[in-house]
């Protein structure tokens, strides 16, 4: 099982089908590659990290038959840098043809929006006139297309949009590996797992990988270390830095230049809420203008992106619902909703099963057995744990133990 | 499961066996046995209405009418809510009409009884209603649901429909004493009365009542002895957790709200709805503060559909509670 090779590279699709979800991206990819090339020289693929773009790209050179140039933004990409790489490729396309069975060269700028100002000098004039003079297909990535400097790339190129990858299409994907790497995985650690990845393919793939070096069994229970992990070093500094914000203003610029992950923030954030706002009426504003953000959060699913701006601008009011009360403190971490679900995971499976047995019985849902038979078993039981209702729900001794001894909901 | 082993439980036990068995919903068990004298005839049915009102007795009834002895042979009960999805669901409802394609005696298909559909998604109903398509020759399905508006329109459309409507009191109160005198448990009137008023219209709630209580003291049901089961069957931590919010204690009642959402898997719509039963009985607040609460509930319950996060929705609905709860402190 422990060959040394990521699973992010040996599971890297070889074929465009192969790829995760986005069918619309592909297609259009495809037929950007197939027809519309005259129309537009270049591509420029754009979307959050980790959903397929790379990927696409090269499994596409591949079904293709292209050879594959790539840049990406470990090198230097300022004029100099592109023309020396970029400019050969782009030109000898009928000498590459002859000498191998390509179809002829692919030229990838991966991580274009990363084109800093000044060590990229001239980066992107650079990647313009190549576009201009280019005979081969010139294919770009960018996590955030709306950067300003990107603006003219964007004239002459077709735009391609990348969504995260439905969580349903990570955990089949996630299950398909742990079969092959004959990994044991309970279905809600890989749930979680997915879901964490927000739709990222790549650190889900990661996070799965480095929970199965340790064991060959993964339960939910060993998945709690990844919110730990995640819970870097910027997550803390963010927090203390939004929750001492001075203005409605401070706390804004703070966000926006933040680059950890939202639905964190808003979790660790309502968490740590009672810690900065001793006062009631100051608490319950805040809490109010949190619930809107997470009203917001609902609204965006997975598509509607536009309106993440909305959402962090309830978060940043609710740091600066009294700017002057505020007193340092102590952090609360990790999230108590994850903690919780943790410790107490094992009544809920307990609960689940005798509610699934009374529903058995009394041809009721599990939610209405809960709500409408266990208080009453529960009365039964108290007083008799011998009693007949027991052994006619077939319930196990621990189960009327439990029943028997657990606080009234 | 053996078919006819002595039910233990008296909402299964006096469960009628046969439309003729109930006593009320005269209307819906005439034109039902109608559907009966000529099974061939019988459209997929769709039974509305309120909890404990006699929704599943009458698919049931009907399974044992069509079938006889035989009707769990012939009958699938699946319930949308514990099932993981439409897909598990067309699974279950394809394997089944597989199997049992053999008709039995002049009944050309087989029953599908699929309780609480109304809390399935439009895209999951949607389905659905391709299942009933595609299995119309073999099966035929009996949807049960509290509200017929959740249902797509294509679905109510191909189902001949029928109302349930709240029980009366008179009735409610004919049953019990008529099952206490079954179970030879002695039942006074005031008690009746209270079980009734506690069960607001559903004949389960009452029945599962009266048999805990019944255990109390020897077949002996008073007035007083009903208080106290009610008082301990009804939602502790969520009164708690309300009283700690009001006392500005929001911390402690964020965690109690942690403890339902984990230990007992209640989700946010059952604890809002808990919630806002609770805050009716509670003694210490006017009924002006009453509705003010009432009101961020309600606000909070439309939230908890719109957002991405229950236990940020209802932390914040307590952080409300906790505010209102110090203010009224104050004043008084």
């Amino acid at each position: 099982m422990k060959d040394n090779l990521l699973w992010v590279e040996k599971y890297r699709p070889k074929k465009i089908a192969d790829v995760l979800g986005n069918e619309e991206a592909k297609a259009a990819f495809v037929d950007w590659l197939k027809n519309k090339r005259r129309v537009k020289k270049a591509v420029l693929l754009h979307g959050p990290p980790g959903v397929g773009k790379t990927a696409l790209v090269n499994a596409a050179a591949n079904d293709f038959g292209f050879t594959l140039i790539e840049m990406n933004a470990s090198d230097t990409r300022n004029e100099k840098a592109i023309n020396k790489i970029a400019g050969p490729a782009t030109s000898f396309v009928a000498l590459d043809k002859f000498s191998t069975e390509s179809k002829g060269n692919l030229l990838f700028m991966d991580e274009v929006d990363g084109i800093a100002g000044n060590e990229d000098r001239g980066g992107v004039s650079a990647i313009l006139k190549i576009v201009d003079a280019s005979q081969v297909p010139v294919i770009m990535a960018a996590n955030n297309p709306d950067v300003e400097k990107l603006r003219p790339l964007k004239k002459v190129s077709a735009l391609i949009r990348f969504q995260p990858v439905r969580i349903p299409l990570i955990i089949a994907m996630l299950r398909r590996i742990c079969q092959k790497e004959h990994v044991e995985a309970e279905f809600e650690a890989l749930e979680r797992i997915a879901q964490n990845s927000r739709g990222d393919v790549r650190s889900a793939i990661n996070d799965l990988q480095s929970l199965a070096e340790t064991t060959r069994v993964l339960t939910l229970q060993d998945t709690m270390a990844l919110s730990y992990r995640n819970r870097d070093i910027s997550m803390d500094e963010t927090l203390r830095t939004y929750f001492s914000a001075k203005s409605l203003l401070e706390a804004s610029i703070l966000l926006s230049r933040s680059s950890v992950d939202y639905d964190d923030l808003l979790l660790s954030v309502s968490d740590n809420l009672p810690r900065r706002y001793a006062d009631v009426g100051e608490l319950a504003e805040a809490f109010d203008l949190i619930s809107q953000a997470d009203v917001f959060r609902g609204r965006i699913g997975t598509e509607n992106w536009h309106l993440l701006k909305y959402f962090y601008n309830y978060l940043a009011e609710a740091a600066a619902v009294s700017t002057e009360t505020y007193k340092p403190f102590e952090l609360i971490s990790p999230p108590i909703r994850i903690i919780t679900l943790f410790w107490t995971k094992g009544k809920r499976t307990t609960l689940e099963g005798i509610c699934a047995k009374i529903g058995q019985r009394c041809h009721v849902s599990r939610a209405t057995a809960k709500n409408d038979f266990v208080p009453f078993l529960k009365i039964a039981l108290e007083r008799q744990k011998s009693s007949p209702l027991a052994s006619w729900f077939k319930l196990e001794p621990e189960e009327v133990e439990f029943l028997a001894k657990m606080n009234k909901f | 499961m053996a078919a006819d082993e002595e039910a233990l439980m008296w909402v299964e036990k006096y469960r009628p066996k046969t439309l003729d068995e109930i006593v009320d919903l005269r209307d819906i068990v005439q034109s039902l046995k109608a559907f009966m004298r000529n099974p061939k005839t019988m459209p997929h049915l769709l039974l509305a209405g309120i909890p404990g009102t006699g929704k599943t007795t009458v698919a049931l009834c009907i399974a044992r009418q069509l079938f006889g002895d035989n009707w769990r042979t012939f009958t699938l009960e699946l319930n949308a809510s514990d099932e993981r999805g439409i897909d598990t669901v067309r699974e279950r409802v394809k394997d089944f009409s597989r199997y049992s394609r053999a008709a039995f005696g002049n009944v050309p298909f087989a029953l599908i009884i699929l309780d609480e559909s109304d809390q399935m998604t439009g895209p999951a109903q949607t389905a659905l209603r391709r299942i009933m398509e595609t299995s119309s020759r073999t099966s035929r399905f009996i949807l049960i649901c509290n509200q017929s508006g959740k249902i797509i329109e294509p679905i109510q459309s191909r189902c001949a429909i029928f109302r349930f409507s709240k029980l009366d009191r008179k009735a409610m109160i004919d049953h019990l004493c008529c099952l206490a005198g079954k179970e030879k448990v002695t039942l006074t009137p005031e008690a009746a009365e209270r079980i009734v008023d506690y069960a607001e219209g559903d004949l389960r709630h009452a029945i599962n009542a009266l048999q805990t209580a019944a255990a109390y003291r020897q077949g002996f049901v008073d007035e007083k002895i009903v208080s106290q089961v009610i008082g301990e069957a009804s939602p502790k931590q969520v009164q708690l957790m309300i009283n700690k919010a009001l006392n500005g204690d929001f911390v402690e009642a964020r965690k109690m709200m942690y403890e339902l959402m984990g230990a007992y898997g209640f989700s946010g719509s059952e604890i809002v709805r808990q919630m806002q039963r609770e805050l009716f009985k509670l003694s210490y607040i006017t009924p002006e503060e009453k509705a003010e609460l009432a009101n961020i509930i309600g606000e909070y319950d439309y939230r908890l559909t719109q957002g991405a996060n229950t236990d940020i929705q209802l932390s914040a609905l307590l952080a409300q509670f906790a505010k209102v709860g110090v203010s009224k402190g104050e004043t008084s």
